[in-house]
């Protein structure tokens, strides 16, 4: 009892993991200038699940970049309110010469877990997503889908294990590659994954059914210099207005750039 | 009870059934042999066989020429005096040396010219150009520097392997996908620990073809620097041989001489160099060439 009571406490004193207050991005000088985002306000609670959604050119992967740190804002500010973030691409981007066990130690080296206790919790994450059986196989012996989550452990390792705060993933269109049938898989996983673990997670999507069925609440950005046109919480809703709805919006937002 | 949880799990256990890619079997080893190890075997004979014919047909004088059994009885002769293993011995230690220093000094170098941009501006084409110059071209100049020594020998050969070695190096880094050295900075690598575990493992392939290339030419620079640099302080290696043969006007040694340049030089790509690239390649799923 008293553990739950101190978690709760803890939780209302930090009540956002992530704040984003007019973050603006310019990449280049003068005339050839080119504004990727404008004044993004963004704000995600700890262990919230929040999807981007937007056209291309709406700044998405630029703003889950200044999140993570592999990219700085030119205004704005940016407070993190986590351990380190750990980012997903849309490729699995696993070192092709370790195995998938290895794939996940390695992150935990680089998030300082001593050698000991690596092995062991890369074994966890891995069962976590189900991968325990293939820890030795190496990526090109995995399927697209395999390999997606072997990725999705090293992301988990990497925000997990790297300080006491709550994690935060950061996902820049993680199954865009997959077929149908596995991405369909890997939402229901990733669901799970997320209820398990607590982490927040930012995802970022161009497909609406995509981030009604995962997020807690979708977020729509305008193309050209990204900006949040408009936000849908998502529960208890009916989740077909809600598309219909966010098509609707999105729609509007790409034909406003036809000249 | 099958929850629409429980269904999605088993297609998500089959999924991983199906797509995973099928690993192929590999052949018993009589079928290996039958494909790799019998081809150079038939060629080797063939090759044998045109010259027993030519030196039949006796087209070219004896001292031209000579006969494959000839050629035979002088290697068995200076193998059987032990002097075919004190000659390899020589060639072989100052090789294995003279290439390890080039892999120390290359290493660090092909580094270098491959993350700093200055450097690779400086000499980066400098070192493109020294693989094409024939470093057979640096003796004359060795020989004025540092006299009839070891000294000369190990500098020619580092000069022929040293440029192939840091380019293979450089070339590995440049072909590493962006974007894992990217993962490696969203997982908190410094530079450091980004160059020992994501750098250099990924620029594997790349800096042992450099290595294997790089051997090359230290075996062949120290058989033009012992050809040209003979005398007695330095010994008898390989190249003295084939020198002392040719003084000799005595073919069978020239042809024996080649014949164990040739040999050390396909031994050492089979018990090292092949077996270290099928290793690196097989782990990467690259296998197409194997």
């Amino acid at each position: 009892m008293t553990a739950t009571l101190e978690t709760s406490v803890a939780r209302s004193t930090v009540d956002t993991a992530v704040t984003l207050s007019g973050v603006s991005k310019v990449f280049g000088h003068g005339a050839s200038a080119v504004a990727a985002l404008d004044g993004v306000d963004l704000r995600v609670a700890p262990g919230e699940f929040v999807c981007l959604l937007g056209a291309s050119g709406c700044g998405k992967s630029t703003l889950l970049n200044i999140v993570a740190g592999l990219d700085h804002a030119t205004a704005g500010a940016l407070e993190l309110n986590t351990s380190r973030p750990a980012v997903m691409f849309q490729e699995p981007a696993l070192m092709p010469w370790l195995t998938a066990a290895r794939n996940v130690e390695l992150a935990l080296r680089f998030a300082g877990v001593g050698r000991a206790s690596r092995r062991t919790q890369a074994r966890e994450l891995l069962e976590l997503v189900r991968l325990g059986d293939v820890a030795d196989k190496r990526p090109h012996e995995l399927s697209g889908g395999m390999r997606q989550r072997v990725a999705l452990a090293r992301a988990l390792a990497s925000t997990l294990a790297s300080g006491d705060e709550p994690g935060l993933l950061l996902m820049d269109e993680p199954f865009a590659a997959l077929d149908a049938i596995t991405r369909d898989v890997l939402q229901a996983e990733l669901l799970r994954v997320w209820e398990t673990t607590n982490t927040a997670i930012i995802f970022v999507t161009h497909d609406v059914r995509e981030a009604v069925r995962l997020g807690q609440r979708v977020v729509l950005l305008s193309s050209r210099p990204g900006r949040v046109v408009r936000e849908w919480s998502l529960d208890g809703t009916s989740s077909d207005d809600v598309v219909q709805d966010i098509n609707t919006h999105l729609r509007k937002v790409i034909s406003g750039h036809a000249s | 009870m099958a929850t629409p949880h429980d269904t999605l799990e088993a297609v998500g256990a089959g999924l991983d059934a199906l797509d995973a890619p099928v690993q192929a079997r590999r052949a018993p080893a009589w079928q290996r042999f039958l494909k790799t190890g019998v081809p150079p075997i038939v060629a080797f004979v063939l090759l044998i066989g045109v010259w027993q014919g030519l030196w039949a047909s006796a087209l070219l004088p004896e001292f031209q020429l000579p006969s494959p059994l000839s050629v035979w009885d002088e290697l068995v002769a200076s193998v059987s005096s032990g002097e075919a293993f004190s000659i390899l011995w020589t060639s072989l230690h100052r090789a294995v040396f003279g290439f390890i220093a080039a892999v120390l000094i290359a290493t660090p170098l092909g580094l270098l010219v491959a993350k700093v941009r200055v450097v690779r501006a400086a000499i980066g084409s400098l070192l493109t150009g020294l693989q094409s110059l024939p470093s057979v071209a640096w003796v004359p100049a060795a020989i004025l520097w540092f006299g009839v020594t070891p000294a000369t020998i190990y500098f020619v050969v580092l000069m022929g392997s040293v440029p192939s070695i840091a380019n293979g190096l450089v070339a590995g880094i440049d072909q590493i996908p962006p974007l894992l050295p990217r993962v490696g900075r969203a997982l908190g690598a410094g530079r450091l620990a980004s160059a020992r575990h994501i750098l250099l493992p990924a620029a594997l392939p790349g800096y042992l073809a450099g290595l294997k290339q790089g051997w090359a030419f230290s075996w062949r620079s120290l058989m033009a620097a012992e050809i040209i640099a003979t005398s007695p302080q330095l010994g008898v290696g390989l190249g003295q041989y084939l020198h002392n043969g040719s003084s000799l006007n005595d073919i069978n040694m020239v042809i024996a001489a080649i014949f164990l340049i040739l040999l050390v030089g396909i031994g050492i790509e089979l018990l090292l160099f092949r077996p270290l690239e099928r290793a690196v390649l097989k782990a990467r799923g690259l296998t197409g060439a194997l």
